[in-house]
């Protein structure tokens, strides 16, 4: 088309480009109504789009009508240049006012529509392998040893088959007592004892490390129960010893009460009231306020606002002389509890069974 | 142990009520389980520790609220008003055996009328939960339970001869209890005879025969004292524990004996009527030796922080029964222990009494100064690494007992016990609890494939579970057995993901070794070696010894046999390994290095190699790393293939091999050069193609 009409004067050109425009333009004004656009198909924008592109290209592009009448300003006259520099000037912007329009409306909506396409539903699962679970025992052991580590005291754990020189007889518990009996106790063919505390440790301990001491045993212990809601005959245990000059029962008090409030929280009050423990004297039992009802008294406390925890004590100066260690230079304190049992508390366990069954769907939930 | 609130307001005078008794008993070490409101009563139900006998009783229990209240026990005051006649003139007493029955008190009370109880007894007994029966039985029972001492009326016409001997049975001897049970007796146990024949379990219960009935007019009543250690053995070895045993085998007040048959006499001839004798035959042969306690009072502070008054600690220890004896020049006093609190014997012991009564609660409460470093197990570090490596894998930590059925025996291999030799045994339990868990697991498989099967029965098909734990065989000789620290895998049905109905894909082999592998790298030991091996539970084929780098074997992995899986009915393949922890953990960590990073690309080439099935990967490296190639980095496995198209003996393996220079960028045609050599060397070691 320029080629035929590059004979015409340059104004006239300009006036049949615009006119060619206006009539070409006439197959896509109506795109630049949004809502017209909307009615079509995304292929059919895409279409429509490309032809849009092919045909602006065809008056404003690089080879394309405007660009030639820009060329013919250069060749005519000093004194037509201004007037036809300014009729391409406006052609060129009336083009580019009409086109816009087009253009904005079609990409628009065919950016709209791709997003659209591509759009995922964000709340399917991830991707991820399933987790494996730690045993809620060992949660909360790692737990009690950190506190513990953090406390200053040693981890420390030995034999679960002892003698019972270490099981009983270091631990002052009298020869003709019960829990010697094989009725409580496990017995091997070869007469050495299931340890049935791990007060067994702190014997080991004391002879290994002397005094002063602070460590903590836990571990599995054994004990001749028939298994039930309540009874496993094999559970884990964690006790502590503290030996050093001038320890006392405060200490005991202070270092239990520290404990149990990292355990349960920092509004737990810790009950101490004398008990008797072979390897103790004094002894103490330590209830701590139910973490349930904090104290008023519910089901789980049996109404009395205090759940029992554990055994604790100063250390029986028998056991501190079998374990060489002088009573008269040295005091300690004892204690020991059931993780088991804190398990149940703390998880709210019907049945400590279920802790040795391995039951996925358990284990699952201490996630 | 149930106590009445309305006897001990006798005893006491107290004024608490009965649930601020509750606290105070609890806070002195006496704690109350529950307090029930019963016609007017209230009972408390005394948790009473095993080495307070002396507390089995009310006016036990009223001792301790005396201290509390600082008041006085009204003891019941005996005094029999009708008396005719020695004891002797009606009975006789011999103890034969004296170790077993230091003191032996018996009194008669002729003509008296049984009958029921009056309503007052009955109804004190019925509260504590125990069965009024008759006039005389309840008073036995009563004074029981009002002093602590068990007492037992015979009916004197039915002992042969009016004699009572205290002996040990004969081999043979039966006698029916009161409960109608016949016992089987043995020199072991110590029984109450007359002339003829054994009467009663010595402080257990009485014999049928010589009970009191309504027919009894004159009656024996007896009071003593016997050895706590052969009362509890032969309770144990009949399966019995009464009321009596209870208190004996604890140990009871031996100068108790008389004034607690004194009551009872009294009562009897207040309820029952009748004419008691003058006296008692007392046969004491053996005095209980008087004990007494050296007390330092300072003990006090230095042991509980408590500062207490002298004068508070002296009012605590008399009101508790402690009398001081004469003082000594120096500070320790000396204190005579009352014959009921046999639980007494060292100066601990006092220093206790005095915490307890001035309170617990009024101990302070502060940690000890800091004097050391915390420190965990020298092998914690690696036991954390270690689960969370394998939780990240997808296995659940288990925990299963440590004992397990003998019918495990010789069904496993036990690579992960490395104490194993020719001699030793497994660790077995002489009293079981669960029936046939009799052995000390010498393997956690049992365990694992146990809780496996439990999680198919439940439904759960994909499980992967790993467990640590010891254990266990026997030593030679006399010695403890040995332990060591396992790590158990087992791994079955798909790779699930979290919240996805459907397993990407079935477990297999690899899944089992990765997560080995992996668990390894994670406590940052240096790799394992797997070994094809023949192992008694792995399937033949798909089972691998591991080593570690020296060669020392220390467990296997594998698909588990199919002789094992059949008979626990498992219809999906199981993989298994064990590990023995304990040599793992005392290699030394391998140390981290920097290397500076290439500054040269490096080259790749895969090859596609068609190799004989019984070439392993690890040949195939080996074959590589051995040839030197210059610029060699290192090679990994792209894949391998069998199946169609290759033949039936053979595999192909398709490897990546990465060359790098660190002084340039190697040419394509150097690499090349390199790369063909290696393959030709490749084809000929391994008599293999090219695919």
């Amino acid at each position: 088309m320029t080629e035929n009409t590059s004979q015409q004067d340059p104004k006239t050109q300009v006036e049949t480009a615009r006119k060619a425009f206006e009539e070409e333009f006439e197959d896509f004004v109506r795109l630049g109504d949004y809502a017209e656009v909307l009615k079509l198909p995304l292929v059919e924008a895409l279409l429509k789009r490309k032809e849009f592109e092919e045909f602006c290209r065809r008056y404003t592009g690089k080879k394309g009508t405007i660009a030639s009448l820009k060329k013919l300003i250069g060749q005519s006259g000093p004194d037509k240049r201004a007037i036809l520099g300014s009729q391409v000037q406006q052609l060129e912007k009336w083009i580019s006012d009409r086109t816009n329009q087009v253009h904005y409306s079609l990409s628009a909506y065919i950016q709209q529509s791709q997003l659209e396409r591509d759009r995922i539903d964000v709340t399917l699962p991830g991707r991820r392998p399933r987790r494996g679970h730690i045993h809620p025992i060992t949660r909360l052991r790692e737990r009690v040893e950190d506190i513990f580590v953090s406390l200053g005291y040693a981890i420390e754990d030995d034999r679960e088959i002892e003698t019972d020189f270490y099981n009983f007889d270091a631990l002052n518990i009298p020869a003709n007592h019960p829990a010697r009996a094989s009725q409580d106790t496990f017995y091997t063919t070869e007469g050495f004892a299931l340890r049935s505390q791990t007060s067994t440790v702190q014997i080991h301990a004391m002879q290994r490390r002397g005094a002063p001491l602070r460590m903590i045993a836990p571990g599995r212990v054994f004990r001749r129960d028939t298994p039930d809601p309540t009874h496993n005959p094999m559970f884990f245990q964690v006790e502590g010893l503290c030996v050093d000059r001038g320890i006392t029962m405060a200490h005991l008090k202070g270092t239990v009460a520290e404990f149990l409030r990292r355990m349960f929280g920092a509004q737990t009050v810790t009950r101490f009231r004398p008990s008797y423990f072979p390897f103790t004297e004094p002894s103490a039992e330590f209830d701590f306020s139910c973490f349930k009802c904090g104290g008023r008294g519910c089901r789980i406390c049996k109404q009395s606002g205090w759940i029992e925890l554990g055994g604790s004590g100063m250390v029986h100066p028998n056991v501190l002389r079998i374990a060489g260690v002088d009573p008269e230079i040295y005091s300690g304190f004892a204690f020991g509890l059931g993780i088991d049992r804190m398990c149940a508390l703390m998880y709210g366990l019907d049945d400590i069974r279920l802790l040795f069954e391995n039951d996925v769907r358990f284990l699952e939930q201490f996630d | 142990m149930l106590i009445s609130y309305n006897w001990l307001r006798e005893l006491t005078g107290t004024k608490l009520t009965p649930l601020e008794l509750r606290e105070r008993l609890t806070m002195v070490g006496l704690a109350i389980d529950s307090v029930d409101e019963k016609d007017g009563d209230s009972l408390l139900d005394v948790e009473v520790p095993s080495n307070r006998p002396d507390c089995l009783s009310h006016v036990g229990i009223a001792r301790e609220v005396a201290v509390i209240e600082k008041s006085k026990v009204q003891s019941p005051n005996s005094k029999v008003a009708k008396t005719e006649g020695k004891a002797s003139d009606f009975a006789a007493v011999e103890i034969e055996d004296t170790e077993l029955c230091p003191r032996y008190a018996a009194r008669v009370v002729r003509g008296v009328k049984l009958g029921p109880s009056p309503d007052w007894l009955e109804k004190r007994l019925d509260e504590i939960g125990q069965r009024p029966i008759n006039n005389v039985a309840d008073i036995t029972n009563y004074v029981l339970h009002e002093l602590g001492q068990p007492l037992h009326a015979f009916d004197l016409k039915k002992l042969a001869e009016q004699r009572i001997i205290v002996r040990r049975a004969k081999t043979g001897e039966k006698l029916t209890t009161l409960d109608g049970v016949e016992r089987k007796l043995d020199p072991e146990m110590l029984v109450i005879a007359d002339a003829a024949r054994p009467v009663a379990l010595a402080g257990i219960m009485g014999g049928l025969d010589s009970e009191i009935s309504l027919s009894t007019v004159d009656v024996l009543i007896e009071s003593a004292y016997f050895d706590p250690d052969s009362i509890r053995r032969t309770a144990r070895k009949l399966g019995m524990d009464t009321e009596a045993s209870k208190r004996f085998e604890r140990g009871a007040d031996c100068e108790n004996v008389v004034n607690a048959q004194t009551r009872c006499v009294d009562l009897i001839g207040e309820i029952a009527g009748g004419l008691a004798t003058e006296d008692a035959i007392d046969v004491y042969p053996r005095p209980q030796p008087v004990r007494s306690v050296t007390f330092r009072p300072e003990r006090v502070e230095s042991l509980t922080s408590l500062r207490v008054d002298a004068a508070e600690m002296d009012r605590i220890l008399s009101a508790l029964g402690f009398v001081s004896a004469a003082a000594a020049k120096d500070k320790a006093k000396t204190f005579v222990v009352p014959s009921w609190r046999v639980d007494v014997g060292l100066e601990e012991d006092l220093v206790e009494e005095i915490a307890r009564h001035v309170g617990y609660e009024r101990i302070g409460s502060e940690l000890p100064p800091a004097a050391m470093a915390g420190e965990y197990q020298p092998a914690e570090i690696k036991r954390r690494s270690l689960r969370r490596a394998l939780t990240a894998l997808g296995f659940d930590e288990a925990i299963n007992v440590s004992f397990i059925d003998a019918a495990h025996d010789e069904v496993f291999a036990l690579a992960a016990v490395p104490q194993l030799s020719k001699h030793s045994s497994l660790v077995s339990l002489n009293n079981p609890i669960i029936e046939d868990a009799t052995r000390m697991r010498p393997s956690l498989l049992p365990g694992l494939l146990q809780s496996l099967r439990h999680n198919f029965n439940q439904g759960t098909k994909d499980v992967r579970l790993f467990e640590m734990g010891r254990v266990f065989v026997g030593s030679e000789g006399n010695e403890l057995p040995h332990e060591s620290e396992s790590l158990g895998l087992i791994a079955s049905g798909g790779a699930s993901e979290q919240d996805r109905a459907q397993a990407t894909r079935e477990l297999d082999f690899y899944d089992l070794k990765g997560a080995l592998e992996a668990a390894i790298a994670a406590v940052n030991l240096p790799a394992l070696v797997f070994t094809g091996a023949e192992v008694k539970h792995l399937r033949a084929g798909q089972a691998a010894n591991i080593s570690l780098a020296d060669g020392t074997v220390i467990g296997s992995v594998g698909a588990l046999s199919e002789t094992i899986s059949a008979g626990y009915k498992f219809r999906q393949r199981v993989y298994v390994a064990e590990l023995n922890l304990t040599p793992l953990f005392e290699i030394a960590e391998h140390e981290i290095k920097y290397e500076p990073l290439p500054r040269y690309p490096s080259v790749v080439r895969d090859v596609t190699l068609l190799v004989g099935r019984n070439v392993g990967f690890t040949e195939l490296v080996a074959g590589i790393e051995s040839e030197e190639i210059d610029d060699y980095r290192g090679v990994k496995l792209v894949g391998t293939y069998e199946g169609q198209n290759i033949p039936g003996d053979k595999r192909s393996v398709t490897l990546r091999v990465e060359y790098r220079s660190d002084q340039r960028t190697l040419r394509d045609e150097e690499v090349e050069g390199r790369h063909r050599r290696l393959l030709d060397s490749l084809l000929k070691k391994f008599n293999a193609e090219l695919h």
